[in-house]
C-alpha cells in the first residue's frame, strides 16, 4: 500500500507539474515534449487504478499518435508562439483570480462531499469482477452489447471529423503532378520508347 | 434489451446515418458534379426522415438500456428541427450554386447534424447527450468555416469551434460532478435518485449549473452568447440561417429534457438559473440589436433575444411553459426561416448585401419582398394577430401562472425595446428613400419559402388549436 | 322582420362602402335604395303591427359584453315609441336615399355617399331599438359619426371641415355628459338595462349622495346629465351653434340627418328615459326653459338669415325646442307627435331647397333668387305644403301637433310652462313670417338672379321629385292621420306601456279655453300676412325696418354672438393652453424625460453591449468563465449563506 501510494503522488505530482510547464514553457517543442510526459504519467495513474488497457491505449493513441502529429505540426509551421502569447500576462490576474475562486468553490464542495444515498444500487457493476476477467475483455464485452449504442454515435463523429479535415483543407492544385500508379504500371514500352537505328556519325 | 425494440426505436437515426453515408459514398466517386444531386438527396433523407420519426413507436419507449428515449415531446422537436433543417437546406441550394460552394459534403454534414440533434433531443442519459452534442457540433462548427476561403468564414468556424469545446469542457465536467455525487448517468436514476433526497448535495447543484452553463452555450443565451453575433456574421448566410432554427430547437428540448426530467425535483435550485440567463438574454439580446447595421448580427441578437423569451418558458418548469416553449420554437422556426430567404434575396449586382440601411425603400424597388419581410418583422416583434404574438404570449402565459412577475414584466419592457430594431427595418422599407435595386429573380427555391413561411406567419392563428394540442401532448410527456 | 327592417341598411351600407369603388356607381345606388325601400316599408307594416295591434316584443340578438356585474345583451326592444322611431327614420331616410340618386349625380363619389347614408341609418335604428343605455350610445355615437363625415363629405371645401369638426366637438361635450349620466345610472342602479332601471326608479327617486359636500339628489342629476347629452345632439340653445353649420354638407344629409333624425335623438332619448324624468321635476322645469328659449331664440335668429338652407335650419333649432318644452310638461305623445310631423315637412322643405339649389346651379342665397315659381311650379308648390305644414295652418300635419304642444304648455299651469307657451306663440308668428318670406324671397316677386341662372333654372327631375310628393303626403296627412292614436282618444291603448306619464297633460290640454286653442292660428295668420306686406307688397320696408332698429338687427343677425362668445370662451383659451402643453409640457418635459430619454438611454446601453462584442476569442472564453462563475457562487453561497 506504502508503494501504491508513493507512485500515485509521484505520478499526480509529475502529471500537474508537467501540465503547468505545458503551459508556460517557452519553446513549443518543450511544451509537447512536457505534454508526452503528462500523458505517460496520466497512463501511470490509469495503471494504479487497475485499467492497464486505459493506460496502454493513453500510450499508443496520445504518446504515439496526436503528441507526435503535434510535434510534427509546432516544428513544420512557422509560427511565433512567444509573439502570441504577448498579451496573456495581461489578463494573468483576472483569470487567475477566476482560477482562484472556482478552485476554492471545489474544495468546498469536495469538502461537503455527501453521495446521494442509492448510489449503492446505481452502481450495478455491468462487468464480471475483476478476477475472473481482464478489464480488455471486460470492456470489449460491454462496449458492443450495453454501449453499441453510444459506440456507434463516437464512430460517426469520427466520421464527421475526417470529413470536416477533407472538406476543409484538400485541395486539387492544378499543374501539381501526382503519382498514378495505375498509369505507371500500365505503361508499356511501346508507347514511350522508340527504337531508332542511328548511323553512326549522323547523328539524331 | 430486445433488439427489435431499440431498432424501432431508433429508426430514422439509423436511416439517416446510412443514407448520409451512401450520399458520402457517391459525391466522392462523382466529385463536384453530384453537389445538387446530393443537397436535393439530402432534403428528401430529412422528409423520409421526418415521415419514420412520426411512424415511430407511440407512447415513451427506451431503448438500449435506457440511452435512448422516443416520446411525444421528442417526435415533436424532432420534426420541428428536421422541418427547419430541411428548409434552411432547399435555401442554401440557389445561395451555394451562385458563391460556388461547390462542396457536396455541405449537404451530407447538414443532415449528419441533425443526426446529432436528433440523438440529443432523444438522449435519456448524459453519455448519449454528450455524443449526440458532439455529433453536431462538429458538423457545424465545419460548415460555419465552409468557405474556406473566406477569412471572415474560416474565423466563424474556428471562434465557433474554440468556444464549443470550452463548452464541452464546462459540459462535461458538470456530468463528472452529477456522476460523481449520484453515482449514475441515466436520466431515470438521476430522477430517482433525487425524488427520494429532498436536499441534493451541492455537488449535483454545482455540476447542474456546469451542465446548464454548457447548454445554455448551445442555446445562445448570455452570458454563454458571445460567439453568437461574431458566427451569424461571418457564417454562409444560408448556414447561419440553419444555425439560427434547427441547432437552437435541438439544444433547446435537450435544455428542456435534461432540467424537467432528471432534475425534475431540484426545480427550486435550477429555476434561478435559468431565470437569471433569460432575463439576461432577453435585455442583452433586444438592446444590443439596435445599434447593429449589419442584418446577420442583427438577427443573432434577435435569436439571443428569442431564447430569452423561449427560457422564460422554461422558467416557469410547469406544463404550459413547456406547452409555451414548443409553440413558441415552431413558430421561430418559420419566422426565422423566412425571415433569412429574404435576406438571402438580398443581392445587388450578384452580390450578398448585408447593410440594414440598404434595405431602404425597398417597398418600391420589390414590394413582394418588402411586404413579406414586414411581416416576419411584425410577427418577431409579438404584433397580433401574427404568429409571433401567440409565441410570446403562451410563454409569458406560464410565467405569470408560475408567480414569475418581475421576469414577465422585465419580458414585454424588453419585447417593446425588440419592437422598435424590427419596425426600423419596416420604416426602412416603407418610408426611406429608395436604395438601388436589388437583383431580380432570387430564385425559384427562394420566393417559394418567402410565400410559405410568410403565409404560414400570417395565418398561423387559423393552424394554432393543433399546433397547441401537439405542444400539450408533448409536454405532458414530461411531467 | 325586424332584424330585417335594422339590419338591411347596414348590409346595404358596407356593401356600397367596400365595394362602391369596384361595384360602380349604379350598383351603388341600387343595393343600398333598395333595402332602404324594403326596410321603410316593413317598419311601416311594424308601426301598424306594434302601435296599433300591440305586439310590443324585444329581441335578444346575443350578450353583447359580460365583465364583472356588466352584463349587457343586444337586444331590439321594439315596443310603439321604437316602431314609431322606426318608421320614420326608415320612411325619411328612403326618401332621402332615392332624392339623392338624382342630388349627387354630379359628385365623384357616389357609392361612399350612398355608404355613409345607409349607415347613418343602420346607427340611427341601432339608437332607436336600444335596449340598454350603452347600446343607445352605441347608435347615439354611431350617428355622430356619420354625421361628421357626411358634414365633411365635401372634404375639398375647407368650411366644410371646419362645421365639420365643429359638429363633432360642440357633441363630444352633450356626449360627454351623456356618458356620465350613463356611469351614473350604473353606479346608481348598478345595471344599464332600461327595463331594471325603470323598474327601480321610484325606489331610487329622492335618495341623495354627496358630491363637493353637496346633497344632490340622484335621480335628478342623472336626469341632467342626461338631457345635456339630448341638448347636445338636438341642438338646443347653447348647443346650438353646430347645427346651422352642419348646413355645409349636402342638403340630403341636411333633410335626413339635420332635420328629421338625429337631431330629434334627443327628443327620442327623454322620451324613453321618461319613466326617470318623471321623478325628476326639476329636471323636466329646466328642460322646459331650454325648450322654450330655443324656440323662441332660434325663430328670430330665422327671420334674418338669407342662406335658404341656414333659415331652415334655425327653424329646425326652433321646432326642437317645441319639442323640448313639450316633454318638460310631461306630454311626451305631443313631442313624438310633432317630431314625426316635423320630420315629413321639414325634410320636405330640405328636400325642396335643395331642388332650388340643384336647379340653380348650387346658389343658396335667396337674394339672389326671386319669381322662380314660373320655372319651378312642382317644387313651389311642395314647398308650400312644407310651409303650411310648418306654420301650423289648419288640417295640414303641422297644425295637429304645435296646437296640442302650446295647449299641453299653458295646461301645466306652471310658470315655466307659461313661460314656454308665450315663447312658443311668439316663436309660431315668426315661424309663419320666415317661412313665407323665404317663400316669396325664392319663388315670387321679381328675379334678382342673374340673366344666365335665371334662364338656366330647371325643375329637378322625378328621381328628385317623386320623395318630395311621398313626403308631401305626409306633411298634409300624417297629423289629421294619427292625431287620434298619438295623441287623441286612443292615446293609452297606443302608447301603452312605452311612455311614462304619471298625469295625463294631454287630457288637459284638450279642455283649455277657447283662446288659447285659436291664438296659434291667429298669429300663423298674422305671420304669413305680415310677410307679404313686406316681401310682395311692400319691398322697400324690410330694409327700413332693419335699419329703425339696427342694433337688435345685428345682434339676431349675428346669431345672438354666440359663436364669437365661444370663440373667445373657449376656443381660443383652448387653442393657447393646447400649444403651450404641445411645446413645453409635451415637447420638453414628456419627450425630453420619456420617449427621448429612455431612447437615448436605451442606445447608450446598445452601445455599451455591443461593444463587449471585441472579436477576440479569449475575451469570449473570459465572459463565458466569469458568467459560470458568477452563477456558481450564487449558488454555492445561496447554499452555505
Amino acid at each position: 500500500m506504502v508503494i501504491q501510494a508513493l507512485a500515485f503522488y509521484l505520478f499526480a505530482a509529475l502529471a500537474v507539474a508537467s501540465g503547468v510547464m505545458v503551459i508556460s514553457a517557452r519553446n513549443p517543442v518543450h511544451s509537447v515534449l512536457f505534454l508526452i510526459l503528462a500523458f505517460f504519467n496520466a497512463a501511470g495513474l490509469f495503471v494504479l487504478i487497475g485499467a492497464e488497457f486505459l493506460a496502454m491505449i493513453l500510450v499508443v493513441v496520445y504518446v504515439g499518435a496526436v503528441a507526435v502529429l503535434f510535434l510534427f505540426v509546432v516544428m513544420m509551421l512557422d509560427i511565433n508562439f512567444a509573439e502570441l502569447r504577448e498579451g496573456f500576462l495581461q489578463y494573468l490576474p483576472i483569470g487567475a483570480l477566476i482560477g482562484l475562486i472556482l478552485a476554492a468553490e471545489l474544495i468546498l464542495i469536495f469538502g461537503t462531499w455527501i453521495v446521494a444515498p442509492d448510489v449503492g444500487q446505481a452502481l450495478t457493476a455491468p462487468i464480471l469482477p475483476p478476477d475472473q476477467v481482464t478489464n480488455t475483455h471486460a470492456l470489449g464485452r460491454i462496449i458492443y452489447t450495453d454501449y453499441i449504442y453510444l459506440f456507434q454515435a463516437s464512430g460517426l463523429i469520427l466520421l464527421i471529423a475526417m470529413i470536416g479535415a477533407i472538406v476543409l483543407t484538400l485541395r486539387h492544385r492544378p499543374g501539381v503532378r501526382r503519382q498514378k500508379i495505375a498509369d505507371q504500371v500500365s505503361r508499356r514500352p511501346e508507347d514511350v520508347i522508340e527504337v531508332r537505328d542511328v548511323t553512326t556519325g549522323s547523328g539524331v | 434489451m430486445n433488439i427489435a425494440v431499440d431498432i424501432s426505436a431508433i429508426w430514422p437515426e439509423l436511416f439517416m446515418a446510412v443514407a448520409a453515408m451512401v450520399m458520402l459514398m457517391y459525391g466522392a466517386f462523382r466529385g463536384e458534379g453530384a453537389t445538387r444531386f446530393v443537397t436535393w438527396a439530402g432534403v428528401l433523407v430529412l422528409v423520409v426522415a421526418a415521415l419514420l420519426v412520426l411512424a415511430g413507436p407511440a407512447g415513451k419507449t427506451t431503448a438500449f438500456n435506457g440511452q435512448f428515449v422516443v416520446d411525444a415531446f421528442a417526435v415533436f422537436a424532432k420534426v420541428l428541427l428536421i422541418a427547419g433543417a430541411a428548409l434552411a437546406l432547399i435555401l442554401a441550394q440557389p445561395y451555394n450554386m451562385r458563391e460556388d460552394i461547390k462542396q457536396f459534403e455541405y449537404p451530407i454534414l447538414i443532415v449528419f447534424a441533425v443526426l446529432g440533434m436528433m440523438m440529443m433531443v432523444s438522449a435519456n442519459d448524459l453519455l448519449s447527450l454528450y455524443v449526440g452534442l458532439e455529433l453536431q457540433s462538429l458538423a457545424l462548427y465545419v460548415v460555419a468555416a465552409i468557405r474556406r476561403d473566406n477569412l471572415r468564414s474560416s474565423e466563424a468556424g474556428l471562434k465557433y469551434f474554440v468556444l464549443g469545446a470550452l463548452s464541452s469542457g464546462i459540459l462535461l465536467y458538470g456530468m463528472s460532478l452529477i456522476y460523481g455525487f449520484a453515482g449514475t448517468t441515466s436520466f431515470d436514476g438521476l430522477a430517482a435518485a433525487f425524488a427520494t433526497d429532498s436536499d441534493a448535495p451541492v455537488g449535483v447543484i454545482v455540476g447542474l449549473v456546469f451542465i446548464a452553463a454548457g447548454l445554455a452555450f448551445k442555446v445562445s443565451a448570455v452570458p454563454f452568447h458571445m460567439w453568437t453575433p461574431d458566427v451569424y456574421e461571418g457564417a454562409p448566410t444560408p448556414v447561419t440561417a440553419f444555425f439560427a432554427v434547427a441547432p437552437k430547437i435541438a439544444a433547446m428540448a435537450l435544455f428542456v429534457r435534461v432540467m424537467l426530467e432528471p432534475f425534475g425535483d431540484l426545480v427550486a435550485e435550477w429555476q434561478q438559473v435559468i431565470w437569471f440567463i433569460s432575463l439576461a438574454s432577453m435585455i442583452l439580446g433586444s438592446f444590443a440589436a439596435i445599434v447593429q447595421t449589419n442584418i446577420k448580427r442583427l438577427m443573432a441578437y434577435s435569436s439571443i433575444g428569442h431564447m430569452g423569451f423561449v427560457l422564460v418558458g422554461l422558467a416557469a418548469g410547469n406544463e404550459t411553459g413547456v406547452q409555451g416553449i414548443l409553440l413558441y420554437l415552431t413558430i421561430y422556426v418559420f419566422m426565422n426561416i423566412g425571415t433569412f430567404a429574404c435576406i438571402l434575396a438580398m443581392r445587388r449586382q450578384g452580390r450578398m448585401v448585408e447593410d440594414i440601411d440598404q434595405l431602404a425603400g425597398l417597398s418600391k424597388t420589390n414590394p413582394y419582398l418588402a411586404a413579406a419581410l414586414a411581416v416576419f418583422m411584425f410577427s418577431m416583434a409579438g404584433i397580433p394577430p401574427l404568429a409571433g404574438f401567440f409565441a410570446k404570449f403562451y410563454v409569458f402565459l406560464a410565467a405569470i401562472e408560475a408567480g414569475l412577475y418581475v421576469l414577465t414584466v422585465v419580458g414585454l419592457l424588453t419585447s417593446v425595446v425588440g419592437a422598435y430594431y424590427y419596425l426600423r427595418i419596416v420604416k426602412l422599407m416603407y418610408f426611406d428613400e429608395p436604395a438601388e435595386a436589388f437583383d431580380r429573380a432570387p430564385g425559384r427555391e427562394i420566393t417559394v419559402i418567402v410565400t410559405v413561411t410568410g403565409l404560414i406567419t400570417m395565418f398561423f392563428f387559423i393552424g394554432l388549436a393543433p399546433v397547441l394540442d401537439g405542444a400539450e401532448a408533448a409536454a405532458a410527456v414530461l411531467f | 322582420m325586424i332584424e330585417l327592417a335594422v339590419f338591411l341598411p347596414l348590409a346595404g351600407g358596407l356593401i356600397a362602402g367596400i365595394f362602391g369603388v369596384r361595384m360602380g356607381d349604379r350598383a351603388a345606388q341600387l343595393v343600398t335604395v333598395i333595402p332602404m325601400l324594403i326596410a321603410a316599408i316593413l317598419s311601416s307594416y311594424l308601426l301598424w303591427h306594434v302601435g296599433i295591434q300591440g305586439n310590443e316584443r324585444t329581441i335578444e340578438l346575443f350578450t353583447w359584453i359580460d365583465s364583472g356585474t356588466l352584463e349587457l345583451s343586444w337586444a331590439l326592444r321594439v315596443d310603439t315609441l321604437t316602431a314609431v322611431m322606426m318608421f320614420v327614420v326608415n320612411v325619411v331616410s328612403s326618401m332621402v336615399h332615392v332624392y339623392s340618386v338624382g342630388y349627387m349625380s354630379h359628385d365623384p363619389h357616389k357609392p361612399r355617399f350612398m355608404a355613409y347614408l345607409s349607415l347613418f341609418t343602420f346607427f340611427m335604428l341601432a339608437l332607436v331599438t336600444a335596449d340598454n343605455f350603452v347600446q343607445m350610445f352605441f347608435g347615439w355615437e354611431g350617428v355622430g359619426l356619420m354625421s361628421y363625415l357626411l358634414i365633411g363629405f365635401w372634404s375639398g371645401r375647407p368650411s366644410a371641415n371646419a362645421a365639420a369638426i365643429k359638429a363633432f366637438v360642440v357633441n363630444r361635450v352633450g356626449d360627454f355628459g351623456f356618458m356620465l349620466g350613463i356611469f351614473g345610472v350604473f353606479f346608481a342602479f348598478g345595471t344599464l338595462d332600461f327595463d331594471t332601471v325603470f323598474a327601480a326608479v321610484p325606489e331610487v327617486a329622492g335618495r341623495t349622495f354627496s358630491f363637493l359636500s353637496m346633497e344632490l339628489d340622484i335621480v335628478t342629476t342623472l336626469c341632467f346629465l342626461l338631457f345635456i347629452g339630448a341638448m347636445g345632439k338636438s341642438a338646443q340653445i347653447g348647443l346650438h351653434t353646430w347645427l346651422p353649420d352642419a348646413m355645409e354638407g349636402p342638403t340630403p344629409v341636411s333633410a335626413l340627418i339635420h332635420a328629421a333624425t338625429m337631431v330629434t335623438a334627443g327628443v327620442f332619448m327623454v322620451v324613453r328615459l321618461s319613466p326617470m324624468f318623471e321623478f325628476a321635476p326639476i329636471a323636466l322645469t329646466f328642460i322646459v326653459f331650454i325648450g322654450g328659449s330655443t324656440a323662441f331664440f332660434a325663430a328670430t335668429i330665422g327671420l334674418t338669415q338669407f342662406d335658404i338652407k341656414r333659415v331652415i335650419a334655425y327653424s329646425t333649432c326652433s321646432q326642437l325646442g317645441y319639442m323640448f318644452f313639450a316633454v318638460g310638461v310631461g306630454a311626451y305623445p305631443a313631442a313624438i307627435f310633432h317630431l314625426m310631423t316635423h320630420a315629413f315637412f321639414k325634410a320636405l322643405l330640405f328636400l325642396g331647397a335643395g331642388s332650388v339649389i340643384h336647379g340653380m346651379d348650387d346658389e343658396q342665397d335667396m337674394r339672389k333668387m326671386g319669381g322662380l315659381f314660373s320655372k319651378m311650379k312642382v317644387t313651389a308648390s311642395l314647398m308650400w305644403i312644407g310651409s303650411l305644414a310648418l306654420a301650423g295652418v289648419p288640417f295640414f300635419a303641422g297644425f295637429w301637433s304645435k296646437d296640442v304642444i302650446l295647449e299641453s304648455a299653458f295646461a301645466a299651469h306652471t310658470g315655466m310652462g307659461l313661460y314656454a307657451f308665450w315663447a312658443g306663440i311668439a316663436a309660431a308668428l315668426m315661424t309663419a313670417f320666415y317661412s313665407w318670406r323665404l317663400l316669396f324671397l325664392t319663388f315670387h316677386g321679381r328675379t334678382r338672379a342673374d340673366d344666365h341662372t335665371f334662364d338656366h333654372a330647371h325643375e329637378s327631375p322625378p328621381v328628385m321629385i317623386l320623395p318630395l310628393v311621398v313626403l308631401a303626403l305626409g306633411a298634409i296627412f300624417s297629423g289629421w292621420l294619427a292625431a287620434d292614436y298619438f295623441v287623441g282618444h286612443h292615446l293609452d291603448e297606443f302608447w301603452r306601456s312605452s311612455i311614462l306619464m304619471t298625469h295625463n297633460i294631454i287630457e288637459e290640454a284638450h279642455h283649455v279655453p277657447k283662446w288659447v286653442k285659436f291664438l296659434p292660428i291667429v298669429v300663423g295668420a298674422v305671420g304669413i300676412v305680415l310677410a307679404w306686406v313686406m316681401y310682395i307688397a311692400k319691398p322697400g320696408w324690410p330694409a327700413k325696418f332693419v335699419a329703425m332698429v339696427r342694433p337688435i338687427h345685428s345682434f339676431v343677425f349675428n346669431k345672438w354672438f354666440f359663436d364669437e362668445l365661444y370663440d373667445r370662451i373657449f376656443v381660443r383659451p383652448s387653442f393657447v393652453l393646447g400649444r403651450g402643453l404641445w411645446k413645453s409640457g409635451d415637447g420638453a418635459v414628456i419627450d425630453g424625460v420619456g420617449p427621448d430619454g429612455i431612447a437615448a438611454a436605451a442606445k447608450d446601453i446598445a452601445g455599451r453591449a455591443s461593444r463587449m462584442q471585441s472579436g477576440f476569442v479569449y475575451h469570449y472564453a473570459f465572459a463565458m468563465l466569469i458568467g459560470l462563475v458568477l452563477l456558481a457562487s450564487w449558488f454555492l453561497f445561496g447554499f452555505f449563506g
